[in-house]
């Protein structure tokens, strides 16, 4: 059967190219992997939500409390659907896994791209994988934002209300976007089935194509390896072969973390879409976006009020705050392969203190969207009484500037003492190497970086 | 007899090509951006979908009242969130929730405290007074501001409104003020008399001129 097999499909030139390739072994290395999964276990669990949820924002009679004849209750056959798969048997756990994995996909690939930014994998050759999975980071967090709207309850139908008046403030183009893109003037009859469309087809095919992309290069490229592997074999792939030995570690791993994702989703719940009713007039106090997009939902917080008429369009502060703004960091990002301008490929995981400006920089990046997401929580510590109205906007903007900036040379001085008692321990072990009375030669002896 | 001399073409047959199809895929290119900016799904103003018109009744959106008529006694310094109601070509009720941004909200305060640059003459006796309840900047409903009486805070992004003062902009992104419906009592009814003083979340100043034109237009 092999051989007949592989008469007719060179089964063994796939097994010698490909299904042996050697893997390098690190814990971190598997940071992708666990994203890889989150998606996977997604597209699982959207498809059984799929089957049950109904993408259509017209009103229907509620099932669970119908009203009268006269009078029926009526709801958006989104929300409704949205209520009676969180009746099923195992519904609202699925809609909890779901939702999980939404956000654990987000953080870990967020973590996999700073593993890959302070060991400067990012390096040539592999400038284009990095934008791919900046690319996939982006999509994956307007996928989130098209699934939350569409339990169509008031929390959604307010986010979208939002997303809608965003896309709106473009200038010169803006309400034609916005109508092009939610089916018309808000709200549409055809806003839900536009976005099921782009959750459930659109967003998710680019995510698998830039997922696929991403891991093809990988491949073709090598993955980076660890520092060990350059004293066990300079220049030469060190690791496991995919078949017998990745995988199965991959296929645990998985099975791991599936096992640990239900169990959390067996007891933390996740949105209430019961608690915050249908689309209604009333305002959502405090109203959030999800923890990876705070940082936008900050800065439209503190932005101050304007508004600039250019050649017809406006440039406001929703346009500005929403677009302009976060383009700064998300740029920064995009940019940062072109940093590095070695003429060699790299090969090696990089130790993050010896590129001290990297590794501050990187520190301080991460600091400034921790304090525009702080920012996000503006209504909170204004009700909470740790800031005034009047004082708010200063005293966050402040902060956004001054905390990256206390980040910054405050890792280079750490990343500076690290340095100096390295050279201390090389000049008292330099120093006791060269006491005659007490030094035995030591042929196994090495230096660490 | 001067013997003709052939001169080699100008261009190569590929430069000819590679020029002939870039200059379609930009004709392309053009052709179908003109496509898609006249693709959107047409608009119709229906009377749902308008604007509060003078004679349209306030009535309540929210709460046990919702649908019932708006009294002066329900009001307070508090919003009080109301739709307007016209009627359609047979005198029946319309609501006009078809558009959430006619979402209004009135407020009472005591004689004396509603002032400039609130329009005076567009209250009813300077104690009753009606806005949009969108905010300008992102399109939210505005709520009370739990830590201030009397005033409005959008929940979305910390803006402030003060609608003793025209519905001004008193904190936080909004690129202005709430705005202001004008109104009067009839009998124990409140009655719109005009368009909103001021263009309404999401109009700009032209667009609303024209939405007030079509309004016009489709009702004459």
């Amino acid at each position: 059967m092999n051989q007949w097999l592989d008469d007719r499909l060179h089964l063994s030139r796939l097994n010698d190219k490909f299904l042996r390739k050697a893997f390098p072994v690190h814990h971190s290395f598997f940071l992708g992997e666990i994203t890889l999964f989150s998606l996977v276990i997604l597209i699982l669990t959207g498809i059984l939500l799929a089957l049950s949820y109904e993408p259509s924002n017209a009103m229907v009679v509620n099932s669970f409390d119908p009203g009268t004849a006269d009078a029926p209750n009526l709801l958006p056959a989104a929300y409704h659907s949205t209520l009676k798969i969180n009746a099923m048997p195992f519904g609202d756990l699925l809609r909890r896994i779901h939702h999980w994995c939404a956000n654990i996909m987000v953080a870990a690939s967020v973590i996999h791209m700073m593993r890959i930014y302070f060991t400067g994998a990012f390096k040539k050759p592999r400038e284009i994988n990095w934008w791919i999975g900046l690319l996939a980071m982006i999509f994956a967090a307007l996928t989130a934002i098209t699934g939350y709207i569409l339990p169509y309850d008031n929390y959604a139908y307010n986010t979208v209300k939002v997303v809608y008046g965003i896309t709106a403030s473009v200038p010169w183009v803006g309400p034609w976007l916005a109508q092009a893109a939610f089916a018309g003037n808000f709200p549409g009859d055809g806003i839900i089935p536009r976005i099921y469309g782009y959750h459930i087809m659109l967003l998710p095919m680019i995510l698998l194509a830039t997922v696929g992309a991403h891991m093809l290069i990988m491949i073709k490229q090598k993955h980076t390896q660890p520092q060990y592997a350059k004293r066990l074999a300079y220049k030469k792939i060190v690791g496991v072969p995919l078949m017998t030995q990745q995988t199965p570690i991959m296929i645990l791993l998985l099975l791991v973390f599936a096992g640990l994702v239900m169990l959390f989703s067996a007891f933390v719940p996740v949105h209430p879409v019961e608690y915050f009713g249908p689309p209604s007039t009333t305002p959502i106090n405090n109203i959030k976006p999800d923890w990876y997009l705070l940082w936008v939902f900050g800065a439209l917080a503190i932005i101050p009020s304007f508004e600039f008429h250019v050649l017809g369009g406006i440039i406001g502060s929703e346009f500005t705050g929403a677009m302009l703004f976060p383009a700064i960091p998300l740029g920064l990002l995009f940019l940062v392969p072109l940093l590095d301008r070695s003429k060699e490929n790299m090969y090696y995981a990089e130790n993050p203190t010896n590129h001290p400006v990297r590794l501050a920089a990187g520190v301080a990046f991460l600091a400034f969207m921790l304090i525009l997401s702080l920012a996000g929580y503006k209504p909170d510590l204004i009700s909470a009484g740790v800031l005034k109205s009047e004082s708010a906007n200063a005293v966050l903007w402040i902060l956004v500037f001054l905390v990256p900036a206390v980040a910054y040379f405050a890792t280079m001085a750490i990343v500076r003492g690290i340095a100096r008692l390295r050279e201390a321990d090389e000049r008292e072990r330099a120093a006791h190497a060269e006491l005659p009375s007490h030094s035995v030669p030591s042929q196994g002896a090495h230096s660490h970086d | 007899m001067t013997r003709y001399k052939r001169e080699d073409p100008e261009i190569t047959r590929r430069k000819f090509i590679n020029t002939a199809f870039g200059a379609s895929a930009a004709v392309g290119g053009l052709a179908l951006v003109s496509a898609l900016g006249g693709a959107n799904p047409v608009f119709r103003l229906t009377r749902d979908k308008m604007p509060p018109y003078k004679g349209d009744m306030l009535i309540h959106a929210e709460g046990a009242k919702a649908g019932q008529p708006v009294s002066v006694a329900d009001l307070s310094d508090k919003i009080t969130r109301a739709w307007p109601q016209g009627k359609d070509k047979d005198g029946n009720p319309v609501v006009r929730k078809g558009d959430p941004n006619n979402i209004l909200g009135l407020f009472k305060f005591p004689k004396g405290q509603i002032v400039a640059p609130t329009n005076l003459e567009a209250t009813i006796d300077g104690e009753v007074v009606a806005y949009s309840d969108i905010c300008t900047h992102a399109g939210c409903s505005v709520a009370n501001d739990d830590l201030k009486a009397g005033h409005l805070n959008c929940p979305c992004h910390s803006g402030k409104y003060s609608p003793r003062e025209g519905g001004k902009v008193t904190g936080g992104p909004p690129p202005r003020g709430l705005a202001q419906l004008p109104i009067k009592l009839e009998g124990d009814k409140i009655v719109v008399t005009d368009f909103f003083l001021g263009h309404p979340y999401p109009f700009t100043e032209a667009e609303w001129e024209a939405r007030k034109k079509a309004v016009e237009d489709a009702l004459a």
